[in-house]
């Protein structure tokens, strides 16, 4: 169970605005909140071309991570030479401890297919295809519930407001692989294939699914397209910061307790941090990991960062998955990192060698300097493999994997040193007296 | 020590010199290419890391690389799972011995290896029909064949294979690759049980945030796992 968390009244709900609703699948009551009529201004008033503009005017950028501009996007699908286009919304959420795409699926699945639909009205797509994680089954239900009613209204489907128009949408249940949170992996899956990253460019609104231009939003990003259309651009470019405007799911989890709220893109961290509530008596925050498993591990005195996409990059975080957890001073920085590494190395697909080999490479650095049999040079080591595996990488899977460790070894530096001089773990949680029983087997690694 | 003072030094740069005004072999590639024979077709081999186990990840891109499909391979992929689907289907039944598993790089965990028996078809054929024979929807296709038979029989595959036209490595390549699909019946998988209850590596995940949080294990249900949705408690 993920609680709503409760946020300051000055803090705008765009994404959630209807998350109150008692049965989120009604139409009736989602229509008398505002659902559809961003689409049916879009079809009526505006035309593709406005409402890019719009888009463009507001914004909106990606929510998946990479922050980029949703309106260049359509524009670049839209205007390529193609048989046809479609639109792919990446509900997957492959942080297995971050609910908060599902949670939006499942609370207004409404805003979801509006948006998308919006997005495939502007790029011209037909096609909208939802991927959902397999085992979101409320969420696979209640959107299926949802597009069928759309569909018997003749808001999606075809001929939508007897526009002549037709946009099939389908929600597509996966699973089995973490990398399919990547876009073009994501594609590979929904053409049936292994889910292997694609060099980039072309990106896919270019050649994406089928060798057809696509547009892959994340949900948030399609969700917060109604709201824009319904209050204008400025509005929307009005909320958060100058350059990453609107608001953003987060998933917030200290030890005093966890939940998902909506915040606007450019608070401070200090702020978010705040929603989870006060540590227990005589703890500290010792580090906030920033986005998910292959999140940066920041200090306490950069909770005055912006959470927004480039202030976090040059923390040497990044938004992800939309999770911030704070961890006490009970956590070792170190363990910390090697266990999130060992994470994101274990769910590489291998395609490239920086990814398959560097970071399982970088997993038996940071075991040895857990287990306390660290080498001399195995800082230098660390910091010289991580700069490699992130100039040569092909995905930014491979690119953030190495971010636990350079961040923690950014800020966390004397504790590293801790380990690897003294053989010393400060927090108590590593026990660096050569615990190894043995040569590491590579069954340890998977 | 040599008799003479500066003999060794003498001689190796008798050996530098004799070289020096040998043929070269050596060759500056992008500007000048070798002539290869027609039917060279390089050396396959795959090399072993520091604990003697096999590098090769059994990611089969070279297999679905190779234009007359002569590759195909056994090994163990990133996920710990064993694949030995090579060789002519007549010499499966010597490629099953223990000792052509160990080569492979493998502990033999039974002598009764069943994976190439025949399998009945008609269920998957339904399964086809169902889907078109449409190698785009592979994913289902796998999914619904894993559903019927528990696991995906190498007879199914190859049928997948021979119905769909879809090359045979490729369909092993997806297959592989999803967490989610199998090749043994999830009762002889050691992990079978922990993948159905849980991917083991987001246990490692989730595991490694608890321990941030200094061991707290009193989490009223694990976010991300599959549970009753959150109600939102908007106030």
């Amino acid at each position: 169970m993920v609680d709503l968390l409760k946020t300051p009244a000055a803090w705008p709900t765009i994404l959630l605005e209807r998350a109150g609703a008692p049965d989120p699948t009604d139409l009736d009551a989602a229509t008398r909140a505002g659902a559809f009529d961003g689409l049916r201004r879009v079809i009526r008033n505006f035309g593709a071309t406005a409402t890019i503009a719009l888009i463009s005017g507001a914004g909106l950028r990606g929510r998946g991570g990479a922050g980029f501009p949703a309106a260049v996007k359509w524009r670049t699908a839209g205007s390529t030479d193609a048989l046809r286009r479609y639109v792919v919304i990446n509900g997957y959420g492959a942080d297995p401890a971050t609910g908060t795409d599902r949670f939006l699926l499942e609370h207004d699945p409404y805003a979801v297919i509006e948006g998308a639909a919006i997005a495939a009205f502007a790029s011209d797509a037909s096609e909208v295809i939802i991927a959902v994680r397999a085992d979101a089954t409320e969420a696979i239900r209640r959107l299926e519930s949802a597009i069928g009613a759309a569909e018997e209204a003749g808001f999606v489907g075809f001929d939508i407001f007897g526009s002549g128009h037709a946009i099939s949408v389908s929600v597509r249940p996966v699973q089995g692989a973490y990398m399919l949170g990547e876009e073009t992996v994501l594609l590979k899956a929904l053409e049936g294939k292994r889910g292997q990253p694609e060099q980039r460019p072309p990106y896919p609104a270019e050649r994406g699914l089928f060798g057809m231009p696509t547009v892959v939003h994340n949900v948030q990003t399609v969700a917060s397209v109604p709201w824009i259309i319904r209050n204008g651009a400025e509005a929307f470019a009005a909320v958060g910061s100058a350059d990453s405007p609107g608001t953003i799911l987060v998933q917030v989890r200290t030890p005093a307790r966890h939940g998902i709220a909506e915040v606007p893109l450019g608070t401070p961290l200090r702020d978010i941090v705040a929603l989870g509530g006060k540590l227990p008596a005589g703890r500290s925050i010792k580090a906030i990991l920033v986005g998910g498993p292959s999140g940066g591990l920041l200090p306490p005195d950069l909770l005055d960062t912006p959470y927004a996409f480039e202030p976090l990059r040059a923390a040497g975080a990044h938004i992800g998955s939309g999770s911030i957890v704070v961890a006490d001073d009970r956590a070792c920085i170190v363990d910390l990192a090697r266990l999130l590494t060992r994470f994101c190395a274990g769910e590489a697909c291998g395609k490239t060698i920086p990814c398959r080999i560097g970071t399982r490479r970088l997993v038996e650095i940071a075991d040895r300097i857990v287990e306390g049999r660290p080498r001399p040079t195995d800082a230098a080591l660390l910091e010289d493999l991580s700069a490699d595996i992130v100039a040569s990488a092909l995905c930014d899977h491979e690119r953030l994997t190495t971010l636990p460790l350079s961040s923690g070894m950014r800020y966390f530096r004397s504790e590293l040193d801790d380990h690897i001089v003294r053989s010393a773990c400060p927090a108590g949680v590593c026990h660096p007296i050569a615990v190894a029983a043995g040569p590491i087997s590579q069954g340890d690694h998977g | 020590m040599s008799l003479l003072p500066g003999l060794g030094i003498a001689r190796g740069m008798a050996l530098t010199l004799r070289r020096f005004f040998e043929p070269k072999v050596t060759i500056k590639y992008p500007e000048v290419r070798l002539d290869p024979p027609p039917k060279f077709r390089g050396r396959l081999q795959l090399l072993y890391d520091e604990w003697g186990t096999l590098k090769c990840e059994t990611c089969f891109q070279c297999a679905q690389a190779c234009p007359i499909e002569c590759i195909d391979m056994g090994g163990m992929d990133t996920r710990g799972r064993f694949h030995v689907h090579w060789g002519a289907p007549e010499t499966y039944g010597e490629r099953r011995e223990e000792s052509a598993l160990r080569r492979s790089g493998r502990p033999v965990p039974d002598p009764a290896y069943q994976h190439f028996a025949a399998v009945d078809l008609t269920a998957l054929d339904a399964i086809l029909d169902e889907f078109d024979h449409d190698p785009a929807r592979m994913l289902q296709i796998l999914e619904a064949t894993q559903g019927a038979y528990g696991y995906l029989p190498v007879a199914t595959l190859k049928r997948i294979s021979q119905r769909t036209g879809a090359w045979y490595a490729m369909i092993y390549g997806t297959a592989s690759y999803y967490g989610h699909l199998r090749f043994e019946p999830a009762e002889a998988t050691r992990q079978a049980a922990a993948v159905d209850a849980h991917r083991p590596s987001e246990g490692t995940y989730l595991s490694a945030l608890d321990a941030a949080l200094g061991g707290r294990s009193d989490t009223p249900g694990t976010p991300g796992t599959p549970g009753t949705p959150g109600t939102p408690a908007r106030a």
